[in-house]
């Protein structure tokens, strides 16, 4: 054993070079992949944990402020719950905060514990008179509204004043960047501020175990029945909630995971191919080995260990990062959850992470080596390397039909004489190019989402008029500056859709509807009343295809609807429906629009435009500019993404860099005759630059479908985890000239690596390459 | 086979009396190399005149390849220097020995030294396309005339010995270079084929070639050469003129007696 490690450590400082393309490509595939375990096995737990903690609702039911309590309260023995709270009276409110404003569901409830729904309170404390609230901490720190400020509420008209008085942890919502948020007070403060528009009675319920999508549809339909029709307004599972928590790091999961493989995949090729190359570049040596007494099996030693040696310090410090790496958005995730962040990683996982690194790694190592464990002591002894590669025969008679310069032609050659070898080269070239086109083109795909969402570039300034502020005042106020360019405005309406539980949220449009940016993803924009649009979640769960016609239901009033397109919404997860206001001219009463998207004349000012409109009426119009940034969890994907493409294109250059390493050492006899027949240095240096060229050329060339068809299926994951299908100009982000530019890059950056063992080569003694022979 | 030709040649090795027919010149060249304790060159004047048929002779590790070596330009004198043609290659950098030696040097070797992954064809043409031109019909030509025409598409792991080495001396012919080197080309072959080989060069000498020999063997030296120097030790112990092959023999074993009598 002892002879067997000298020996490794020997060739280890021999190799130094490749040691280090070992450890480097290990240490980037363990950390990306130790963050995404470490991710995988935890996100699920904070969420629970704090659902068991905070004795979560599996099922949240919002009913008509016409409903009898004691009716509702009787549902919760209807459909079997073990546990239920409520009902409590609430209603949606709006309120001014310095000149910002805000809505909210306000919830009067007498304290925070109960049986179910416990709210954590995380600062302050609970209110003890009518003119105090509690906020969730998601929309106190989202919004930067801390425990003694004052809101002035402005959707009644008294407008009164209320102070916050705590911040607390509510298990049974989303955080406030990707849903709508409550807020409590004293049940008794709450007559005060409802409107017959905005109040209804939230109940909640928990069942002895935790029931699955199915089985809170079956209680659901069964809660249904037993109350007099029209009551339930909304429903929200646990379920859905669990999965807004968890989108960010279930998408970030996913990424990590999948490139996490392409680096493993990678590392392998790499490995591989090193140990290919030692073996073949040390057939002499070999033979004195198996000479002087070493086992076939020792050989084999030898030569695996010099790579797992690199690679268990890889593995140790990539571990470590990636546990590490990981911390900060577990910490989110906890802090989101009300939980205390503590350090969360096991042990045994990483244990498990780090032997399976070095196993892999092993793997790769030995299957290589047992060729030098085989080779038989005479042959290897007797030939000083291995037989060299013949391969790249056509490939240099075609480059050389094509009249390139000789030195190209022979690099070009060299690049595939080992088949193999260029083979395994190319997969790490393919992933690392494949990764790039995926982190150019995925942040694309998410910013035109994002841009449609938000409207960025269609409207500049959103209004928001509270009920005391007619329709017809806003309409003249923006009317009258002379700035405005286009006003589309929008009420929204529950509509029942056959097929779908929840009632359909609807957003209703007054004016040009097809100019706020929304995407059709199939189909047309709605252009006539009675015409609809709406995500895939909805046609999918309501088994509706474009050209459908079919009856909702509004207020208790049919509704005749024809679908004639798919947008793209994640709003409700792709349950929502886009139609022109006058679809629901039948319907009693009348909706009216209180949101108005504002399009300003261009080179405008907006922030101008915004304290004018604010000025008319400062309580009843929240005018605001409109926000078009990217979300945080949208940047922490991206810049993973950024990261992980780093990584993997780090490794394909490392394996492009090997290669032409093993190629220039094992070619270098050939390279001293060349020489002496007059090949210059420079024509050397071409020649060894073209081979690496060529295989990042091939690679990249082949990485490019594969990194769009990647970029299209991450795509479609994505979109299809918020219910939706990817919008068709969500793929095509990519310019005609970035397709040929990412290969070349490629190209150019393989052939920069190349130029160290080129230089190395062009440098020899060709007089003491020969005489060694 | 023109009789003149050879004793022009022969002529014109008289001892430089004619400064254009001077083509090698080595001045007080010395060659250590590195971890070497004594030089393998110490000292060597040497002058070569175009169209001599020069052999050079020596027992193991007396400096012969290191000699031919920094004529060709491939390793540089660790003192003195070496003018080929009039120009010294001391003055001459890396990218610019590698233009002398594909426009002026053939070199034989003798392990061949053939790309194992190019055809003999292939092989032959490399220094003309390092050059930036193409020369096939040449190559199809001289691979007539060493009569190896019919192997131009094989590769020399599929060759003997002898189809290599003639493919070796097409490759360094291609050029049509100004002086041939080679380093005991017939060191790996038997003995009947080394003899062809030798009759190959002998008969190249004739039509005009320059070239510069390194052999083991007194016999194949001495029946082609016209002129046999014999190095020891790193320094030429002898030079011998021969104005006929027969007198180059004995001169040799002269030589080679003494040599063995150390
Ligand atoms: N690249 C080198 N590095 C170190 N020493 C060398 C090198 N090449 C040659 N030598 C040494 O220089 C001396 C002369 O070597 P050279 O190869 O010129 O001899 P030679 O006359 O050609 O011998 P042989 O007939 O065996 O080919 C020898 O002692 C040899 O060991
Ligand atoms: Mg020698």
């Amino acid at each position: 054993m002892r002879a067997i490690f000298i020996k490794a450590l020997a060739d280890l400082r021999r190799r130094r070079l490749q040691a280090t393309v070992i450890f480097l490509t290990v240490l980037f595939a363990m950390a990306a992949g130790t963050t995404a375990v470490t991710l995988m096995s935890q996100t699920r737990d904070p969420y629970q944990v704090a659902f068991e903690k905070q004795r979560g609702a599996h099922l949240q039911v919002a009913f008509r402020p016409n409903t009898d309590p004691q009716l509702i309260q009787g549902t919760a023995a209807t459909i079997g719950a073990s546990a239920y709270g409520g009902p409590y009276p609430a209603s949606n409110i709006q309120f001014r905060f310095g000149d910002r404003k805000f809505y909210v569901d306000a919830v009067g409830r007498d304290n925070p514990g109960g049986a179910v729904e416990v709210l954590n309170i995380t600062s302050g404390r609970w209110p003890v008179a009518n003119d105090e609230i509690v906020l969730t901490r998601s929309f106190s720190e989202l919004n930067k509204i801390s425990v003694g400020d004052r809101l002035k509420v402005t959707s009644v008209a008294q407008t009164p004043t209320l102070t916050v008085v705590g911040e607390v942890v509510d298990i049974d919502e989303g955080s406030a960047d990707l849903s709508s948020q409550r807020a409590w007070m004293l049940p008794a403060a709450l007559p005060a501020l409802s409107t017959p528009d905005s109040s209804f009675y939230l109940m909640d319920y928990r069942f002895p175990s935790d029931p699955t999508g199915p089985q809170l549809q079956t209680s659901l339909g069964l809660l249904k029945t037993s109350l007099p029709p029209g009551s339930v307004a909304g429903a929200l599972t646990y379920l859905l909630i669990g999965s807004i928590f968890n989108i960010t790091n279930q998408i970030l999961t996913g990424v990590l995971v999948a490139f996490s493989v392409f680096a493993l995949a990678a590392t392998v090729a790499i490995v591989a191919t090193l140990v290919t190359g030692i073996v073949i570049s040390a057939y002499r040596e070999i033979g004195i080995m198996r000479a002087v007494g070493f086992t076939p099996y020792q050989v084999v030693q030898v030569f695996a260990l010099q790579i797992v040696m690199p690679a268990l310090a890889a593995c140790l410090v990539g571990v470590t990062a990636g546990t590490l790496a990981s911390q900060p958005l577990l910490a989110n995730s906890s802090h989101a959850l009300g939980l205390a962040y503590r350090p969360t990683f096991s042990i045994g996982l990483d244990l498990l992470l780090f032997a399976g690194g070095i196993l892999v790694v092993a793997v790769a190592a030995t299957v290589p080596a047992l060729r030098a464990g085989m080779l038989k002591p005479i042959v290897a002894i007797t030939k000083a390397s291995a037989p060299r590669g013949s391969g790249g025969r056509m490939l240099r008679h075609a480059a050389a039909r094509l009249r390139l310069p000789r030195p190209v032609v022979l690099g070009i050659g060299d690049a595939f004489a080992r088949p193999l070898r260029a083979a395994l080269t190319l997969i790490t070239v393919l992933l690392g190019v494949a990764t790039v086109v995926v982190a150019v083109g995925l942040p694309r795909s998410f910013e035109l989402i994002n841009n449609s969402e938000t409207g960025a570039g269609k409207y500049q300034v959103v209004v928001t008029r509270s009920s005391a502020y007619p329709d017809s005042d806003v309409m003249r106020v923006l009317n009258a500056q002379p700035e405005t360019a286009r006003v589309v405005a929008s009420g929204g309406q529950n509509v029942i859709v056959p097929g779908v539980g929840d009632p359909v949220n609807t957003r209703l449009f007054r004016g040009d509807s097809s100019r706020l940016g929304y995407m059709v993803v199939a189909g047309r924009w709605y252009s006539a009343p009675g015409e609809v649009v709406a995500p895939a979640a909805l046609m999918h769960d309501a088994h509706l295809k474009i050209g459908d016609s079919f009856t909702g239901t509004a207020n208790g009033q049919p509704l005749q609807l024809r679908l004639v397109g798919e947008t793209y919404d994640i709003n409700n997860l792709g349950h929502s429906l886009f139609m022109d206001i006058a679809t629901m001219a039948s319907v009693t009463p009348a909706v009216e629009p209180f949101l108005y998207d504002v399009t300003l004349a261009p080179g405008s000012d907006v922030s101008a435009y915004v304290r004018r409109v604010a000025a008319v009426e400062p309580d009843l119009l929240d005018v605001r500019a409109s926000d078009t940034s990217t979300i945080a969890p949208v940047k922490i994907i991206d810049l993973v993404l950024l990261i992980l493409a780093g990584v993997l294109a780090l490794i394909g250059v490392g394996g492009v860099f090997n290669t032409v390493l093993l190629n220039t050492r094992e070619r270098i006899h050939d390279t001293a005759t060349l020489k002496a027949l007059g090949m210059s240095p420079r024509q050397v240096i071409v020649m060894v630059g073209a081979s690496a060229g060529l295989l990042a050329l091939v690679g990249g060339l082949v990485a490019m479908p594969l990194g769009l068809s990647l970029h299209h299926v991450l795509n479609d994951v994505i979109s299809n985890s918020a219910g939706n299908e990817t919008p068709p100009v969500a793929y095509a982000v990519f310019n005609a000239y970035e397709l040929v530019l990412i290969p070349l890059l490629g190209v150019g950056v393989a052939i920069a690596a190349a130029l160290i063992p080129g230089r190395w080569a062009a440098r020899t003694n060709v007089v003491e390459v020969l005489h060694a022979e | 086979m023109d009789g003149r030709t050879f004793f022009r040649a022969f002529r014109g090795g008289g001892g430089g009396k004619n400064g254009m027919s001077e083509l090698v010149r080595l001045t007080e060249v010395t060659k250590v190399y590195q971890g070497g304790i004594t030089g393998a060159l110490n000292g060597v004047s040497l002058l070569v005149e175009k169209g001599e048929f020069t052999a050079i002779m020596g027992p193991s590790g007396s400096g012969k390849s290191t000699l031919l070596n920094l004529v060709a330009g491939l390793d540089r004198p660790t003192s003195g220097s070496v003018a080929v043609g009039g120009m010294d290659l001391g003055k001459l950098g890396e990218a610019g020995l590698a233009r002398f030696r594909r426009d002026n040097i053939g070199f034989v070797f003798q392990f061949f030294y053939l790309l194992p992954n190019l055809t003999s064809l292939e092989n032959v043409l490399i220094p003309a396309q390092l050059k930036g031109s193409e020369a096939t019909a040449r190559a199809r030509e001289l691979l007539g005339q060493l009569g190896i025409q019919d192997i131009a598409d094989r590769f020399p792991a599929r060759l003997s010995g002898g189809q290599q080495q003639r493919v070796a001396i097409a490759r360094a012919l291609i050029n049509s270079p100004t002086l041939l080197l080679a380093d005991e080309p017939t060191g790996a072959l038997d003995t009947h084929t080394g003899d062809q080989v030798m009759e190959l060069l002998g008969k190249l000498n004739r039509d005009g070639q320059t070239i510069l020999l390194v052999t083991h063997d007194a016999k194949l030296a001495t029946r082609h050469a016209a002129r046999v120097i014999s190095v020891m030790d790193g320094k030429i112990v002898d030079d011998a003129r021969l104005e006929s092959p027969e007198r180059a023999a004995s001169e040799v074993i002269r030589v080679r007696s003494e040599e063995a009598s150390r």
